[in-house]
């Protein structure tokens, strides 16, 4: 298929034709953030933006989900399973990084081996529309962890902001489909086209933020024992915010909410940084301390998650550069990491 | 502030060769322009590390739980306020602490910042005593610094350290005629119904991350309630109602002990207005016992001590 | 797509204290639903998680054999929300099970070897459910030499008393029982668990050590095991975690690059020496 493109003009009423038929997630101002909600009109759409607060694993993998409700004092345990919607879905506007983090996010609750039915109950019905950075963020640094500001991976469609126009270029299949459906796309020309290249060159130029991972997994390979780690978290604070703003963090919780004979059962976020993660009832926790779990931590994302899915699990957004309350940044820990 | 800042680090150097403490928290610099991060410095190289701006936005008092050693620590007025408290509640004994108070103007807030720049990413800051020169991809703006404190900050009648061992530089002159409880008092003349709307609205933003209680130096609980399973007190999701409840718990345990140096608030990742509900527990706690948490070292909190004399009106 | 996180549901047949502090029970569980037994096939060593709705879940060690058809067996130490929960049900209470989950010890490798099984405390419980395996009829002349050694703090505290009792009568088997603290009627062994090793003194020869235990007492036994000449390889552990999902996906029972309640909980001392020193 030609590489197509649409008018910003243009963009409102496709997301209009969208919403008719797709269940829409965009990018929209609440409060003083960036979130991904579902918009019922086209206009409703923020375009200009970095990225949001949360990451938008929070729609395939909720901050709470229920498991299943039940009801006791008839027979059995009285369970009911949820039912989940069937209405398409269509998440918009989403970053290249965040899109990554989906498909890393897959090797947890959608592989081969395991399908985790309420992830892919959402999952499965969702094309995914990316829009390039064309100005990324100086936390940005996906470049280093395999991804780019025009990266393709796990995106149906990706725009590529023009000015005046988006470029489209179709990942999938689904995503040719969608474009030959909506008159908004037509052909983009030369002219458009190489407007699309200035734009793409000169953003990966934009990218000031790197660090060397390629050596990352074989240097923790050996550093269990370091004592590194034992100055690593001394500022941690220990708190969420790394792990709950992270697309690609997925640990999570179970618990039980009840009231009287009705109750559902929840799954939940959690972190390892808290040290409940790990702590048995006998009051023995193998992490004991920040510093075991500030290990973990890093050595999950840049070693476990290598050694089991041949990705690191983290795609360079920032978030948790912009956000922890003591400014313990990631690229200063990697960095670190490769100098010992 | 880089006068500041030598003395610090001439001061820290001193402390370690002559072995007075084996460790100094204080800041260096961030890796984002307008932030400084907490360091833990052990010898005469590593101090050379330390900074003072108006980015040590922290409270390093946090740090004090649980040490055996003997620890330099680099305070701001509020920051000495929450070691008193400490002293107070046996969390860390006076000897132990040697405490390096610096007289401040105050903390810059970033959001306030990027609220006024309107998303324009801030590639470099450059500070001065009284302006901020900030430099985008494409601006560069110069702001008022006084302009763009916390909150916490423009209500403060404790710039200079309440108590000190050493004191970096000259103090600074306290503010006069403030009008510490303004924002409480417009907040407590709404009728309930508002009031209440207002708070849930602040706090349906929240995650749970907790990042407000574990900035809080006074939050040093082994178990916080939060965490508790017999029994539960409140549930783990982001329900409205257990999360009103973290909330409303958690200002009145902090009460008669916070000293409003807004850790909390900054650590907020969401921007919740935290302060809304400790600044009115602050007043009622004035109001209440007269008293005022971490402003010397012999009154005891009020809720942790009693007197034959106390206020007992509300026993009929 | 079959929902892993839905419990079945299960009756407690039966519920026995077994110590004396009253703190452990054995419940005996049998489906609600008789179909859905046939397809719940588990081997010595593997878990399943137990639910009282309301209340939670949490993963128990099966003690029960795959030899005994019917009930399944779980001994349940009273520690925490769940637990208390569990030990306040009646016979004749539903709860909740998800499993089998978790890998099983190595049988295969045992065949033909002599088994050393060595218990402390309540960790006894997938250890009966080996032990139980090889002492069956049917399995017992696969495997050599038995040597059970299995301590607690004192007699009251023992599991499995009476079964201890019929078992103690068996020519092929070693059975060595100890206490820490003896008491008026106690006739077997006195003294911790890895000095009762050394005493016993198995040969490693053909012979595969099983450990399961809490973290003081494998503390200690593993350096008298490696001593006698057992290699890491053939010192089988069965590790304790705080699980929540039981599949391996909510993140927390990790260590280094494997979930213990997949990979594991049955581990080879050389395994776990590979993966970290986390444990």
């Amino acid at each position: 298929m030609k590489e197509m493109k649409i008018a910003k003009s243009e963009l409102a009423r496709f997301l209009d034709s969208l919403i008719s038929e797709y269940k829409v997630f965009a990018p929209v101002k609440q409060g003083g953030f960036i979130a991904f909600q579902e918009i019922h009109s086209g206009s409703e759409v923020l375009l200009d933006y970095v990225n949001s607060k949360k990451p938008p694993k929070e729609i395939f993998f909720p901050q709470s989900e229920v498991l299943f409700n039940y009801r006791l004092g008839g027979e059995g345990l009285g369970i009911e399973e949820p039912t989940f919607e069937d209405k398409p879905m269509v998440i918009f506007g989403i970053r290249p990084c965040d899109a990554r983090s989906l498909v890393i996010f897959d090797n947890i609750f959608n592989s081969q081996e395991y399908k985790d039915v309420y992830y892919t109950a959402k999952r499965e019905r969702t094309l995914v529309m990316a829009i390039g950075c064309n100005q990324p963020s100086s936390t940005c640094f996906c470049t280093s962890l395999g991804g780019g500001p025009f990266s393709t991976d796990g995106s149906d469609l990706l725009l590529i902001d023009i000015d005046q126009e988006y470029v489209v270029q179709a990942v999938t299949d689904r995503g040719k489909q969608l474009v030959k459906k909506h008159s908004q796309f037509r052909e983009a020309g030369r002219r458009s086209l190489s407007l699309m290249r200035k734009v793409t060159q000169r953003a990966s130029t934009l990218i000031k933020s790197k660090v060397e991972t390629g050596e990352t997994k074989k240097k923790l390979d050996g550093m269990f024992e370091d004592p590194f780690w034992d100055w690593l978290h001394e500022k941690c604070l220990g708190c969420a915010v790394c792990t709950y703003l992270c697309p690609t963090c997925h640990c999570f919780d179970i618990a039980d909410e009840t009231l009287d004979q009705m109750g559902r059962r929840v799954r939940i976020w959690d972190t390892c940084s808290f040290p409940l993660f790990t702590l048995e009832a006998s009051g023995v926790n193998p992490r004991p301390t920040g510093k075991e779990r500030m290990r973990q931590r890093v050595m999950h994302k840049f070693k476990y998650f290598v050694d089991n899915h041949n990705v690191a699990a983290c795609v360079g957004c920032g978030r948790c550069i912009k956000d922890c309350p003591v400014n313990l940044d990631i690229r200063t820990v990697l960095n670190s990491i490769l100098n010992r | 502030m880089l006068n500041t800042s030598v003395m610090i680090r001439d001061t820290a150097k001193k402390l370690l060769d002559q072995k007075r403490v084996d460790l100094i928290i204080g800041f260096e610099t961030g890796t984002l322009p307008l932030r400084s991060t907490p360091c833990f410095v052990r010898t005469s190289e590593e101090a050379e590390k330390l900074i003072w701006n108006a980015s040590c936005e922290n409270n390093l008092a946090r740090y004090l739980w649980g040490r055996k050693e003997k620890v330099g620590i680099v305070a701001k007025g509020c920051d000495t306020r929450s070691i008193i408290s400490l002293i107070k509640e046996k969390q860390v004994a006076r000897e132990q602490v040697l405490i390096i108070g610096i007289p401040c103007h105050g903390m810059i807030d970033r959001r306030k910042i990027e609220a006024k720049l309107d998303g324009k990413e801030i590639l470099e800051a450059d500070e001065a005593t009284e302006r901020v020169i900030l430099k985008g991809s494409d601006f560069t703006e110069t702001i008022n610094k006084a302009e763009f404190l916390h909150n916490s900050c423009n209500t403060c009648s404790y710039r200079n350290p309440v108590i000190y061992d050493v004191l970096i530089g000259d103090k600074v002159e306290e503010k006069q005629g403030i009008d510490e409880y303004g924002e409480v008092k417009e907040f407590e003349a709404q009728p309930a119904d508002r009031r209440w709307q207002s708070f849930t609205n602040e706090v349906s933003k929240c995650i749970r991350c907790y990042a407000c209680r574990n900035a809080c130096p006074l939050c040093y609980c082994q178990e916080c309630f939060v965490d508790s399973s017999q029994p539960q007190w409140i549930g783990k999701t982001t329900n409205l109602s257990d999360t009103s409840m973290f909330h409303i718990i958690r200002a009145f345990h902090t009460a008669g002990r916070c000293v409003d140096c807004g850790a909390c608030d900054r650590a907020c990742p969401m921007g919740i207005d935290i302060r809304k509900l400790t600044k009115k527990i602050e007043k009622d706690v004035k109001e209440l016992f007269h008293y005022q948490a971490g402003v010397n070292l012999e009154d005891m909190p009020p809720l942790a001590a009693f007197s034959l004399d106390d206020p007992q009106q509300f026993i009929r | 797509m079959k929902n892993p996180y839905i419990p079945l549901a299960m009756t407690a047949e039966k519920i026995v204290i077994e110590t004396d502090d009253k703190n452990i029970k054995t419940f005996s569980l049998s489906f609600l639903n008789k179909a859905e037994e046939s397809s719940f096939n588990y081997l010595p060593g593997q878990f399943a998680q137990l639910s009282v709705l309301g209340e939670g879940e949490a993963p128990f060690g099966i003690a029960s054999s795959p030899t005994q058809p019917g009930a399944l067996e779980f001994t349940v130490n009273k520690v925490g929300v769940l637990t208390t929960a569990l030990h306040n049900l009646e016979e004749g209470a539903i709860i909740g099970i998800r499993g089998p989950l978790g890998n099983c010890f190595p049988l295969e490798l045992f065949k033909g070897k002599n088994i050393v099984i060595v218990g402390g405390g309540f960790a006894f419980t997938t250890l009966r459910s080996l032990l139980k395996y090889i002492l069956y009829h049917e399995n017992r002349s696969q495997f050599s030499n038995v040597t059970v050694i299995y301590g607690a703090r004192r007699p009251g505290l023992l599991l499995y008393k009476d079964e201890f009792k019929q078992w103690e009568a068996r020519p092929d088997l070693g059975l060595y029982l100890t206490v820490d603290q003896a008491d008026e009627g106690w006739r077997g062994k006195v003294g911790v668990v890895p000095n009762v090793i050394k005493e016993v003194a198995p040969s490693p020869e053909n012979a595969y050590a099983v450990v399961c235990g809490p973290p003081i007492m494998i503390k200690f036994t593993l350096p008298v095991l490696r001593q006698l000449g057992f290699p890491p390889q053939r010192i089988i552990l069965s590790l304790e975690m705080k699980m929540k999902c039981g599949i391996g996906k909510c993140g927390r029972c990790n260590i280094g690059n494997k979930y213990v309640c997949q990979a594991g909980p049955v581990f080879t001392l050389a395994q776990l020496n590979e993966l970290s020193s986390e444990y």
